[in-house]
């Protein structure tokens, strides 16, 4: 066993157990969460109330009254080495979603500053940041807020200092090796580059948003005449 | 006799919303929890109407006024609520037969910050995700706002002299809501390590000292002024982890933050500690200026502290006030 596969794990609150599984946040880490997720979902189904996948850990909610918190973690570290080897492909058959994008202009408030700072021309950034497959890091944040990775060094422009109070929903940003979708309209400190006209999440939906970890993701530049076009389509109904 | 009943908000100052125990199961969609800040008292409230501890209450930060449209048995729970029904001074924390057109004030009396109003039967309305708890920000479950003047609430059909039978000698234990709403100077959150306890070289500072409620405390989460803590800065912002109720978070600045239902899912400052749910409930009926001071517990404290938090909040323990009418 080497050490390098060790998992630093904290069990807290009386029914949360928070696993480590990488020290920074990365496409390699990702990889590692998303097959010690779907081992978790599909293997200890009946040891969790939920199960939380973070950007570079995991979080495992759990019923103390049902199942030994101590237990749940032998299995998971079980589940770890069990992994090691495993494709991922075996494990969760990811899908594909084009998100069309308006870049620039009042939909991308930062896509000035991301030009400065990547001494780059505008036009430049977008086709840098539409000509990448991204793969779905994670959800979370507030409600269908996707965490997509790696963005080309050359953009990785960082979060902004103060964080924006409003920002609107289907905003696309960047914070650093991250690109994201904000789902809701909500607070945020990411530079944002363009806006969907897609409805990202849609709690009426079952589920409300159909994109998952380990998902691959296309950015597609569209004008304003399409953005209203597609206004208000539901990203798991649009196909490109 | 069977009948459907309905409310209406005659009155509101501050926040009232909807809530459940929750939304459960969509945190890996960034869907928070929401549900009841102080769970504990709503499913009091809840089973002192003969309801089912996830139905539905109403909770409020201030005031509220409800025109009752129909009969109905009323439980108020929380901290110390004044209780009216047609301006006549009631007792919170037991049930209450309202008959139709009365009028159900609720006020606060300085101790105790929020209030849960049950109504027999359990109030209809939106259910989203599977649940009925109001999360404002993304518009959701039950009305999707707060309680405006006006709105009409219906209640599930019931037979309201059957439930007043069989609940209107049902009271909590006496020492409960002396030992839930404290009273006390200063209040002890039992507390485990949190994710980034080891992190963290001047925990100490935290464990030591007396915290003060801030003013800027909601839903999303109580704030705490006192002692920063100076590593917390050092640290700067870490890769965002899943987060929960009752994590005390600590951002560059150094004052403690711990979250409440609706906080975000996922957060990227340093978590110091992570307090027992039943003492997040108690916190969350701190007023600003209240002060706490937070108690280390270890895991297997903690796990057998929340089992029976968990079982309380599933079957409530009521006794019956003089028994013997009733035998």
């Amino acid at each position: 066993m080497s050490t390098s596969r060790d998992l630093r794990v904290v069990r807290s609150g009386g029914y949360v157990i928070h696993v480590d599984v990488c020290g920074e946040v990365s496409l390699d880490c990702a990889r590692e969460i998303h097959k010690l997720y779907y081992s978790i979902k599909s293997e200890l189904s009946n040891q969790f109330t939920e199960v939380v996948p973070g950007v570079s850990s995991i979080a495992v909610y759990y019923d103390p009254r049902k199942v030994s918190g101590e237990s749940i973690v032998r299995r998971i570290r079980d589940l770890w080495q069990w992994c090691r080897d495993v494709d991922i492909k075996d494990l969760y058959r990811s899908r594909k979603f084009t998100i069309p994008v308006v870049y620039g202009g009042e939909f991308g408030p930062d896509l000035q500053s991301i030009a400065a700072w990547s001494k780059l021309a505008e036009d430049e950034v977008v086709r840098i940041h539409s000509s990448r497959r991204y793969t779905v890091i994670t959800l979370g944040f507030t409600p269908g807020f996707v965490y997509m990775g790696e963005v080309d060094p050359s953009i990785a422009a960082p979060r902004l200092e103060t964080p924006r109070v409003k920002i609107p929903a289907g905003s696309v940003g960047v914070a650093g090796k991250m690109t994201g979708v904000y789902g809701l309209e909500s607070p945020g400190g990411w530079r944002l580059l363009g806006r969907t006209p897609l409805t990202m999440f849609d709690y009426r939906r079952n589920p409300p948003i159909p994109i998952s970890p380990g998902d691959e993701v296309y950015f597609k530049p569209i004008d304003a005449v399409d953005f209203s076009k597609l206004l208000g389509v539901f990203v798991g109904d649009y196909s490109g | 006799m069977i009948t459907v009943g309905s409310l209406r908000v005659e009155y509101v100052a501050g926040l009232a919303t909807v809530q459940d125990l929750g939304r459960d199961g969509y945190r890996a969609l960034g869907v928070p929890v929401s549900g009841a800040l102080d769970r504990l008292s709503a499913v009091y409230a809840n089973a002192l109407v003969g309801n089912k501890p996830r139905s539905a209450v109403i909770e409020v930060f201030g005031a509220i006024s409800l025109k009752l449209l129909s009969n109905a048995v009323v439980a108020v729970t929380g901290g110390h609520p004044r209780v009216f029904v047609d301006n006549v001074e009631v007792k919170s924390w037991m049930p209450i037969l309202c008959s139709r057109s009365s009028v159900l004030k609720v006020a606060p009396s300085g101790v105790g910050r929020i209030h849960y109003i049950a109504v027999s039967g359990g109030i209809v309305c939106e259910e989203v995700l599977g649940s009925k708890s109001t999360y404002v920000r993304g518009g959701m479950g039950c009305l999707g706002r707060p309680l405006k003047v006006g709105d009409v609430f219906e209640v599930s059909p019931i037979d309201v002299g059957y439930v007043w039978s069989r609940v209107a000698d049902l009271r909590p234990p006496s020492n409960l809501v002396e030992k839930h709403v404290k009273l006390e100077s200063s209040t002890l959150l039992r507390a485990t390590e949190g994710v980034h306890s080891y992190l963290l070289e001047d925990l100490n500072t935290l464990l030591r000292n007396e915290y003060i409620v801030a003013v800027e405390s909601d839903r999303m989460g109580y704030r705490l002024e006192g002692t920063p803590l100076s590593s917390a800065g050092r640290l700067g912002r870490l890769p965002s982890i899943p987060t929960d109720r009752g994590y005390v978070q600590v951002p560059p600045d150094g004052r403690p933050i711990v979250l409440m239902s609706d906080a975000q899912t996922t957060g990227g400052y340093a978590v110091a500690l992570h307090v027992l749910p039943r003492d997040t409930d108690s916190l969350a009926q701190l007023n600003p200026g209240q002060r706490v001071r937070f108690k280390l517990v270890d895991i297997s404290e903690a796990d057998s502290e929340v089992s029976n938090y968990l079982k309380e909040l599933e079957e409530p323990i009521l006794q019956r006030e003089e028994l013997e009418y009733w035998v």
